[in-house]
């Protein structure tokens, strides 16, 4: 139950982001700042959820060297390709390949 | 309201291909709940009642992992808070339609549907429309389809195989195609360290600390850039 009202209130808040110029302040303009600012929320958030996925519940990172080989390659190959099927695709197979042989 | 066939014909052409990236996402997030051990059918609703990948992979992982849940909704809130400016981009277009659009059409506003519709805001305000909600929909029936199977693959996959893996891979994979600029580097660096400093902080708030200054970071490193 728990899990679904979160979800739900996610779906809420999405909804209201997506909504709140066309409904509601169609005359105003977002200040600059806060303009450049939401430019840095999708890098910035990504990047910090990539680490509190590899915490544990102590607050130890995991990562060694199959996760530093599956970004460098999978990063690698969605700049090349801009591709997230074959960023997933390599990611992962060196990802399963370095932690087999480490 | 009649409906132009070629109009509906052509959203959903355009639709299509930008539908391809989305694919791992909506079988991933199958993934994720499985991994999550969450009630199937709960994690499938997040598909109708956020519609939007990152964010759902986001509190669905975040859930599953034990940290507060007003952190993870917090965290997926703000990864979406993206949507904000496709609002504010479209708002004028929209005043142009009737309320009901102006109440739904927001709810389908993802970043495939963002990209297509904003290259057509020349176009008569009922063709938009058309256009707008047959794409929208199309990307919406994809997707409550393509996560359905995520969640019915999802049990099959060995549990070695370590599959929960693929949700970091995928986030680097959008942090790359979307930095056009040293300073959204700096805001995903910055971000990623801050969070890793701060991973003993309870609950897992080092995410939202790491992200917001994040957030500064690229804004500052944007100013000096100028």
């Amino acid at each position: 139950m728990t899990d679904f009202i979160a979800i739900a209130v996610v779906g809420l808040g999405t909804y209201l982001g997506r909504s709140v110029f066309i409904l509601a302040l169609a005359n105003r303009r977002i200040p600059d700042t806060v303009m450049v600012a939401l430019q840095f929320v999708a890098p910035a958030v990504l990047a910090a959820l990539i680490v509190a996925l590899l915490t544990d519940g102590d607050g130890n990172v995991g990562i060694g060297a199959p996760e530093v080989a599956a970004f460098v390659v999978g990063g690698g190959v969605a700049a090349k390709t801009r591709n997230h099927v074959y960023t997933l695709f390599a990611g992962m197979a060196v990802y399963w390949i370095v932690r087999a042989v480490f | 309201m009649s409906v132009d066939r070629t109009i509906i014909k052509r959203a959903i052409v355009d639709a299509l291909p930008l539908y391809v990236p989305a694919v791992p996402f909506a079988l991933v997030i199958g993934l994720a709940v499985v991994e999550a051990g969450m009630n199937p059918f709960v994690g499938w609703s997040s598909s109708w009642l956020i519609f939007g990948g990152a964010a759902q992979l986001t509190v669905i992982s975040l859930l599953g992992s034990g940290v507060a849940v007003v952190a993870a909704i917090t965290a997926a809130l703000v990864v979406n808070a993206r949507h904000v400016m496709y609002s504010a981009a479209l708002a004028p277009k929209f005043q142009s339609q009737p309320r009901w659009m102006r109440w739904f059409g927001p709810y389908l506003l993802i970043d495939q549907l963002f990209a297509l519709v904003s290259l057509r805001l020349d176009d008569d305000p009922k063709v938009w429309r058309q256009y707008y909600l047959a794409a929208g929909f199309t990307f919406w029936t994809l997707w409550m389809f393509t996560t359905a199977v995520g969640l019915v693959i999802g049990p099959i996959i060995p549990e070695e195989w370590n599959l929960g893996f693929a949700v970091p891979i995928l986030f680097i994979g959008l942090i790359v195609v979307g930095i056009d600029k040293s300073s959204k580097l700096v805001a995903a660096l910055v971000g990623a360290g801050v969070t890793y400093l701060a991973a003993g902080m309870p609950s897992r708030s080092g995410l939202l600390v790491g992200a917001v200054v994040g957030i500064l970071a690229g804004t500052v490193a944007e100013r000096l850039r100028r």
